[in-house]
This record gives C-alpha cells, structure tokens and sequence, in this order.
C-alpha cells in the first residue's frame, strides 16, 4: 500500500475543487544557520568506486552547488579490513575501483576533517549490509489514462519473505540510471503483504510526458532492487516528505532529517545489496 | 467499571426521588411561593424560542428560557408584571395576580412579520448585562444568513470564526481555534449528539445545513458545569424542533448545492417533524471539464437531518432527531467516502413546575474508507471508525427567583477502531492490516447553582467530576523512555485497564454596576479523555481519535477570565471587553516526521508538554435596526513547551494569530434590499521556514529554523452580498430572495501555503512559491420559502 497514491489521488481532489489555486512566487526572507557538515555514501554490491562525498550546508538561497569538504581523511572498514579513501575531486573520496560490498557485513565509516566544522572533526557511521532481494521478474504495462502522454508502470513479481523487510527500487532505461535523486526513488517496506507473493504491484513508473523517460519498442527496462536497511528507509522516507510540497490539509509541521551520521551532520551513510531485473518493451505502447 | 457505574445509576435515582414536586413551598420566611411557568414560542411556526428573557418588573430580576424554551420562576403570592421578550420579536407585558401555580405559554411574534419598528424598552437591563456568563456568544440562525458566504454556501462555522477568540485553521476551512486551542478541543453538539469531523470537502464546507439549525451558541471559555470532555470550547448546535402551525418548505438553489426543508405539524400543536437535506452537484459539471483527470472523478457530498417531536401532555414531550451526512470522492486511483451520522432522542418531563428534566440516549460516529479501484496487485480498501453511545440526564430546579440548580449525569462509551485495511479482489496481494480496536468509558456528574445574591450581585458555581476508564478488550503498548515499545499486552474483555478521574469547578461571577455596565469574571477548569491525531494545521478528512491510557495523560486546562460589559443606547448597542488566561497541561504534540496512520505504535509518536494562552478580546454589537452586525478585535498569543520538540524550548501553537480582526455589517435598504459585508484580518499563521539547506541523493533538503519561527503574511478580506427579497404580498405563501455574493471581493491572494522549490533551468536556485486557494469567487443563491 503506497500511501503516494492517497496522496496523489487527494491532491487531485483538491484540484478538482480548485481550479483557481494558484502559485506565484514570493520574496521571503530567510536566516542563516550555523554551517554542519551534509555525508553522503553508499556502498553496494557492484563493483565500482564507491563515493563518499562530503559537503557543508549553505544558506537556503545559495545559487551553487553545495562546497565540497577536501583534505579531510575518510576511513571504511569492513569488519575485516579498513581501508582510506582517495579524494578524487574536491570534497569526494572513493574507494578502488574493484570495490564491492558483502551482504551480511557490517561497515564503519570515519571522517576526520581537517579542521572542525561547528567544533566537530570527527564524524562516525556505520550500517549492516541485508542480504539480497532478487525479483523473479518484472513486466512493464502501459497506461494510457495515466496522466497527459500516459505512463508505463514496471510491475515485479516475487514472494516476499516472511521476514520485515524493506526496499528500493531504481529505475534503469537501456542501462541508463533514470532513478537520479533520492526523491524518485521508489521505498516501500512489507507492512501490508508480508510473506506474500507481490502479484505484479508497481515498482517504476515512467512518465512518457517526458523526454528521458519515453520508452520505445525494444528498449530494456531494468529494475534495481535493494533489501534497505530500515535507518536508511526512514531517512528517504523523511527526506521526500520534507523537500516535497507541503500544504495545510496533509503536511505535519516541517522537521529536520535524521541522518545516521555522529557529531551533528547531516546525510546518511548506508549499504545494500543490488540486484538487476530486465525486460525488454516489445509492443509500441 | 462496575462501581462507577452502579453509583451513577444511583446518583440517577437519588436525583428523581428528592426531587418529588411540592406544589407551593414557604421559604424561610414562612410566604408561600408559587411558580410561574411556561413555554415561549415562535408564534408563526410554534418553534420554542431559546434564550427568551422573562423580567419580572417588581423584582428587577427574571429569568431565560432553557433550550427547551421552558421557563419557571417562583414568586411570593402578588401581583405582578411580567415583559416577555427575545431579540427581533416583539415583546409581550403580562400582568397577573399570582395565588397558584400558573402556566403561561405565550407564542412571541418576529418582528420581520410586523413591518413596523417597535419601541424597545429601556427599562430592564440588558441580558448580556444580568446573566453571569461571560465568554458566550449566541448567533441566531437569522444573523447567520446574511453573513457573505464562500460559494454563496451560509455556514455556521464560518460565522462562528467571526467572532473574538475564534480563528479558523485556515483558508477556507471548517477548522476552529478558540482562545488558541487546538480544533479537537471544541466539543461541537449537534442536539446534544457529538460530531466529530463537522467538515465536508477537506473543510471547505460544515456539515450544517443552516435552514435545519434554530440556534447556536460558542461558548469559548465558561463552560456550563452540564458539558465536559473538551478543553477549549462548546458549540452547542440546536436543530429546529419542526412548525407546529402549518406544513412549509425552505429551501435554496445555490452555485454548488441545493437544500430544501420540509417541515410541519403532523398534530396542530402536539406533534411535528422536520426533514432537510443538502446536496452538491459539482459532479453534474465534471464531465465537462477538459482535463480527462477531473472529467472522471466523482465528488460530492450530503446531509441529511431529520427531527420528530411530540408533546404527549403539559409534562412530557419526546424529540428524535437524527444527522447523516456523506462525502464521496473517487477517481482512477483512490475512492474514499466519509461521513458522520448522529441520533439523539430526548424526553422532556415535567416534575413539577420547578423541576424540568430532560432524559437524552445517544448515539454518533464518523467513518471513512479509502481504497483503490479493484483488479490491481495493489488494490486495497482501508477503513476506520470511531463511535459513542450515551446516556444522559439533567434536571433544573428553579427553586427560587435567586436560585436555580442544575444538576445531571452523563455516562458514554467509546468504541474506537482506529484502522483496518486489506486488499480487494483477486489480485491483490495484500493481507489483512488490523490495528487493535479500543474501549472507554466516561463519566460527568455535575451540580451548579445560578444564584442572585444581591440585587447587583449574581454568582454561578458549580462543580463537574469526570471519569475515564479503558476497557478491555484491548492491546496494551508499553514503552520505554525513548518512546519504544518493549512489549504488548492483550487484556480480556470488560476489564478495567485503567481509570483518570478529574474534578472540574465551574465559577462565573457578575456584579452589575449600573442598568447597563456590569463587571464578571469566571474561571473554568476542563479536562479532555479522547484526542485527535492531527499533524497538520487544516487537518484531513482522516480523522483518527485516540483515547488517553496508562500512556497518554488527559489534557487539562484551567481558565481564568475578567470582562467589562457595558450597553449604550438602551441596549442597542452591546460592548464588551474580556480578558483571559487560559494554562494546560499534558497538551497534545506529535515528535518530529510522525506517522500517525495505520500505525499500532501511535502512542510512540506523541510528545506532550505544556501550553499557555492569553489575550483580549473586545466586541461591540449591535443587534437591531437598519444597519446591524458586530466588529471584534482579539489580541492573543498561544505557545506551547514540550520536552522533545523545539530542543525544548517554547514555540508558536499552530494557531497563534496575535491580531484578529472582524466586521460583519448589515445595512437595510430598504424592506426588499439588504447588503452585507464582512471583513476579516489576521496575522499571518506562524511557519517553519529553512534556514539552510543541504544537497543530499541530488534532492535540496532543507535545514528548518524553530518551530513556528516565521509567519506567512497577514491574511485579510472583504466579503460582499446583496440580497433582493421577493415583494410581500398578504396572500401569497412563496417568498423567494435572491442572494448575491463575492469571496474576496478585492481578490487579496493570501497565502494558503508557502513552499520552496527548485528553479528549472538552474536546480541548485531555490526560491520562495505561495500558494493561494480563492481569487474572487462570486455566487449566487435563490432562497425561497412557502
């Protein structure tokens, strides 16, 4: 049960009653707060060079991409080994590049900078990776009724263990991430079906109003799926409702993001296991 | 459970077995005393007249009719005069001889019908003047309607948030905020049936239809000893009883909804019923519309009241009136439908002429089910309801002019079940999601005493003592310090898992300084068993109450006000100012990014702390003549201080608007015109704004400031209406009045909500976006009546 569509399906009741509500933009002016160091990291089953990135936190309306942290050490160990990662470009430090992670293995994250940020240098995180989630198979399904250009909706086909779990699903077009922010991805935990056979429930939607998301016959739609840790579910789950639109009716009062970070940061640190599911659209729509 | 309970039916037959009637009791003076007493009525639709004063001329004293439009008082053998009057009728001068127990019903004529200006006497003071209550506001259906409507739609609540003290949640809404409490802390009666979410369409409209209701009265701080249960306010809505005289019909085609009434005697004088209902047809529009989106959905909601009552003899009368009201909505991915429906059946009888009771039974709930269309893998149907069965009564002895005791008992039981979802049809994968349904019961036994003690003095005390017990069978969380829970019991039925008990003292005091300036004061105390977890400020249609438990304390509030009241122009015109100070304790909050549906473990996600309100409030009213209505201003501020939210530190309660502002205005024309304006200005709702933000997963995260720590901007507009009433014509039973209206007539865009996004071309630019519901909406509405 995906309280989204509740949500989505209120939202056009509102519009439906509403067709004057309107938006314009507004000045406003805004405090600055104290700067706090904003982690960033995930380390996953692929092989690769994972990324820690390490950044500040800037005024609200500050126009540039967030100032990178350099020159600070950062440390991963695996329960077995540690290891130091490189700063490639400024503020992010990755591992090898035939890094992978284990499911089953716990892994600490250490961060100390080279001069304190808010009176802190030295920050700690750590997460335990689940064990993998692989689906038996996905199919997409167009809907035309969906929206103004319609959408395809990935349905995915699994028996859910009996066991609380939680997920992430990620969207790939011709192995092309399309999933690129934490606010498209798609988590779910079992709460409503768990040990059940998941029946075709949608796990990607592609809106075919726009351009990177139009799915020709022949292309292959992928999806990665993740069991998430559930710090890591709660952390998504929060930042989606705080950097979404609030409104009156259905909005609590605004809140900070709690991250998995010690000291005072921000962010998250977290692991899990991918697994890629494929099929290839056949049929124009 | 069953002491509590067996005591109360005690108390029940103590209460009639003292109150054996004696015809004619010498005081301690050793005169005899006779009671006069009677009903007052409309005297064209046999409605009884609530609140109609009695002065008696030689004592300088009198009294007011119930809400049963019952009066008694009881005089020493004499002759006496007596005026009969209630604002907009006019009154009616009695004199009698009085040597025995006498009955006089008298049927009062509205001035609408008499066409000519009557002298209004200024010889007695001003009911606001003698009454020791203070904190109250009585709105006649009458000043309602004139009220400029959103969508031409009249609406009580929105009348309601007109007044000083009360603020609406926001734009548009059904939600209220008195003396800066929280919307669940208005016990809002629909004839004397609880109603728990009084909004249709997200709030926008009230469950209410106005030609149904008789009269309404918001009491916002002195709470009569008779109701409890809430924190902050009562708003005691009365439905009309039915004409008595003949059959008739009102009704209204408006812009989004049509109502038509139908009422009459089914035996001249005995017996008479009265239907109403209400519908919107924006639907019928819909397939319309031009987006596929809103072409398909399906909206709309309904009341229906109905009301049945019957005088079996001079003694004992019988009412049955009942609510139902639905909201329907369903699209291509969600259906949901929501409703409250309340019964109440009354027995008015007559001990004595000094000794009125009234026997009530009942019952109300509020549901709603939400769900998807079926055929899907996620195809689902949620539902939850909450109801409550009561039974209550209360007698008024009017023992003597300078005293009349009111004392009762209420017992209600509480069924809550707070969620249950599953998934619908084949497909579906979900299983059955059951969060434990709940039991309660609660207990008010009350006594106060109106006294006159001095021809300038009059005080009103009295004392409420309330109980709560949880009742099996149910699930007990328990939790650790860090809101956690550690483990659940599952205790049996019918045993008492945990009882609150609380006394309440009720005091009002009014020195009347001279005919038309008195000075009173009050203090109130209040508790609140059953709560609202409610997160956001305008709130959703679903509503999920809770019960207090070993876990979640009873609110609690004690309130003390002063006020100067004072008439001019022999009681035109109406001023007041009052003060008040209002402390709780155990107030109600949620931690940071609660989830509060469909959640076993709710009771993990409140925080409760302290809350403070105070302020001023100033009125001045004028009931009568061409140009009528009222302007108010409050000056008040609401915080509140819990532990974990804020880091502790004290912050903005949602509805802390510092300045308010209302005029509403009336201004005859003429016999068949009338224009009425109202307008409304408040300090913006306090706000969290960010006050940094950090780029994480490619998604701008906003750092927030204190809670509350901004505001939007002030929010202010003017409503417009016309009115055009047919001609009268001595023989013709239609009338019909057109009513014109404008919303926002300057079209004031006021912030309904502000958000933060992401500029387009440039993702990392963020900038400030508001969100405004209502340009100018105008409407208009045909009324009629025949």
């Amino acid at each position: 049960m995906n309280f989204k569509y509740i949500k989505y399906g209120m939202g056009l009741f509102l519009l439906t009653l509403f067709l004057a509500s309107c938006t314009e933009k507004i000045d406003i002016e805004l405090d600055e707060s104290y700067t706090r160091l904003v982690v960033e990291g995930a380390i996953t089953t692929d092989t690769m060079a994972h990324t820690i990135s390490l950044n500040t936190t800037t005024s609200y309306y500050y126009e540039e991409p967030a100032p990178g942290v350099t020159n600070a050490v950062v440390t991963l160990n695996d329960g077995e080994s540690t290891i130091t990662l490189s700063e490639t470009s400024p503020g992010r430090y990755q591992t090898p590049a035939d890094y992978f992670g284990i499911p089953g293995r716990t892994y600490k994250l250490g961060i100390r900078l080279n001069s304190p940020l808010n009176g802190e240098d030295t920050y700690t995180a750590e997460s335990t990776m689940n064990l993998p989630a692989p689906l038996d198979s996905i199919r997409a399904v167009y809907h035309e009724d969906w929206g103004t250009e319609g959408f395809y909706e990935i349905k995915c086909y699994v028996l859910d263990p009996l066991t609380t779990d939680y997920y992430q699903f990620k969207v790939l077009k011709n192995n092309t991430m399309l999933t690129d922010s934490l606010n498209k991805v798609l988590i779910t935990d079992d709460r409503f079906y768990n040990g059940n056979y998941t029946n075709g429930i949608g796990v990607g939607y592609l809106n075919q109003a726009f351009e990177a998301e139009k799915v020709a016959p022949g292309d292959q739609l992928t999806i990665q799926s993740s069991r998430i840790s559930e710090t890591f579910f709660r952390f998504v789950t929060e930042l989606q409702i705080q950097s979404g639109f609030q409104t009156p009716l259905f909005s609590g009062p605004p809140a900070n993001v709690q991250g998995n970070i010690s000291g005072g940061a921000i962010g998250y640190f977290t692991t899990y296991p991918v697994n890629y599911t494929s099929t290839t659209v056949t049929d124009a729509k | 459970m069953k002491t509590i309970f067996l005591s109360f039916l005690l108390l029940l037959l103590n209460m009639s077995l003292l109150s054996i009637p004696v015809s004619a009791e010498p005081d301690d003076s050793g005169i005899k005393r006779f009671s006069i007493s009677g009903n007052i009525r409309d005297q064209k639709t046999g409605e009884e007249l609530i609140g109609a004063t009695i002065y008696i001329r030689e004592i300088k004293t009198g009294t007011t009719t119930n809400v049963y439009g019952f009066y008694s008082i009881s005089l020493p053998v004499g002759r006496y005069s007596l005026l009969y009057s209630y604002i907009g009728y006019t009154s009616v001068e009695k004199i009698i001889d009085l040597k025995e127990n006498t009955t006089i019903n008298l049927e009062l004529i509205s001035r609408e019908q008499q066409l000519k200006e009557v002298v209004i006497t200024g010889e007695k003071a001003g009911e606001n003047i003698r009454k020791p209550e203070m904190s109250v506001v009585k709105m006649d259906i009458k000043t309602i309607n004139r009220i400029p409507a959103l969508m031409g739609e009249v609406d009580i609540i929105k009348a309601i948030q007109m007044l000083p003290g009360v603020q609406s949640t926001s734009e548009g809404s059904s939600g209220f905020s008195v003396r800066g409490g929280a919307p669940d802390q208005n016990l809002i009666l629909l004839d004397e049936a609880i109603v728990y979410n009084a909004s249709h369409l997200l709030g926008f409209f009230s469950v209410f239809n106005n030609d149904a209701i008789k009269d309404v009265t918001l009491y916002k701080g002195d709470i009569p000893a008779s109701s409890g249960g809430r924190l902050s306010s009562l708003l005691d809505i009365r439905m009309k009883d039915g004409n008595q005289k003949k059959l008739s019909a009102t009704g209204g085609i408006g812009t989004i909804s049509s109502r038509l009434t139908i009422e009459g005697p089914l035996e001249k004088d005995r017996t008479a019923f009265l239907v109403a209902g209400r519908r919107t047809y924006v639907d019928i529009f819909l397939p319309f519309a031009k987006n596929k989106d809103i072409r398909d959905n399906i909206l709309y909601f309904y009341d229906l009241n109905a009301k049945i009552n019957h005088r079996i003899d001079d003694r004992n009368r019988i009412f049955l009136s009942g609510y139902f009201g639905r909201d329907v909505f369903s699209n291509d991915f969600a259906r949901m439908s929501l409703g409250n429906q309340t019964g109440t059946f009354r027995w008015n009888h007559l001990f004595s002429q000094r000794l009125f009771s009234n026997f009530t039974i009942i019952q109300s709930s509020y549901d709603y089910r939400l769900g998807t269309p079926e055929g899907n893998a996620n195809s689902f149907i949620w539902k939850s309801r909450l109801q409550n069965q009561s039974a209550k009564a209360d007698f008024t002895w009017y023992a003597t002019p300078g005293n009349t005791v009111r004392v009762g008992a209420i017992a209600t039981f509480h069924t809550f079940d707070p969620g249950n979802a599953k998934g619908t049809g084949s497909e579906s994968l979900f299983t059955e999601y059951k969060l434990p349904r709940n039991y309660a019961m609660e207990y008010g036994v009350y006594a106060s005493n109106e006294q006159q003690v001095t021809q300038k003095l009059m005080v009103k005390y009295g004392l409420r003592f309330s109980a709560f017990q949880n009742i099996g069978p149910g699930t007990i969380y328990n939790y650790n310090e860090n809101y956690e829970v550690i483990d659940s019991v599952v205790v049996s039925r019918s045993k008492v898992l945990n009882t609150y008990t609380s006394l309440e003292p009720r005091l009002g005091i009014n020195y009347v300084i001279s005919k038309s300036a008195s000075v009173k004061a009050s203090y109130s105390a209040t508790t609140q068993y059953i709560h609202l977890a409610q997160n956001s400020t305008a709130g959703t249609p679903l509503d999920l109450w809770f019960p207090s438990s070993q876990n979640v304390k009873p609110q609690k509030a004690n309130q003390f006000a002063i006020g100067y009241f004072r008439n001019f122009k022999d009681n035109l015109l109406e001023a007041s100012a009052e003060v008040y100070y209002k402390s709780m304790t155990d107030v109600i909050d949620f931690k940071d990014n609660a989830e509060l549906l469909l959640n076993p473990e709710l009771e993990g996600e409140l925080r409760t702390g302290k809350g403070t309100a105070y302020g001023l409030e100033l009125l001045v009213r004028k009931n009568d003549g061409k140009l009528n209505g009222w302007v108010s201003y409050t000056l008040s501020s609401t915080t509140r201080k819990v532990a974990e939210i804020n880091n502790g530190k004290s912050y903005r309660a949602p509805y802390d608007k510092p300045h308010n502002i209302s005029i509403v205005l009336n201004y005859e024309l003429s016999e068949r015109m009338l224009i009425s304006a109202n307008w409304v200005y408040a300090t913006g709702a306090p706000v969290t704004f960010p006050t940094g933000r950090a780029v994480v997963g490619n998604v701008i995260l906003p750092i927030y400031s204190d809670r509350n720590a901004y505001r939007l901007p002030d929010y202010h507009r003017l409503d417009l209406a016309f009115t055009l009433k047919s001609k009268i014509k001595e023989n013709r039973r239609w009338q019909g009045e057109w009513n014109f209206s404008v919303y926002n007539a300057y079209a004031r865009k006021n912030a309904w909500s502000i958000n933060f996004e992401q500029d387009v071309d440039n993702p990392m630019r963020t900038y400030a976006v508001k969100t405004y519901l209502f340009s100018i909406i105008p409407a208009i509405t045909y009324n009629f009546k025949f």
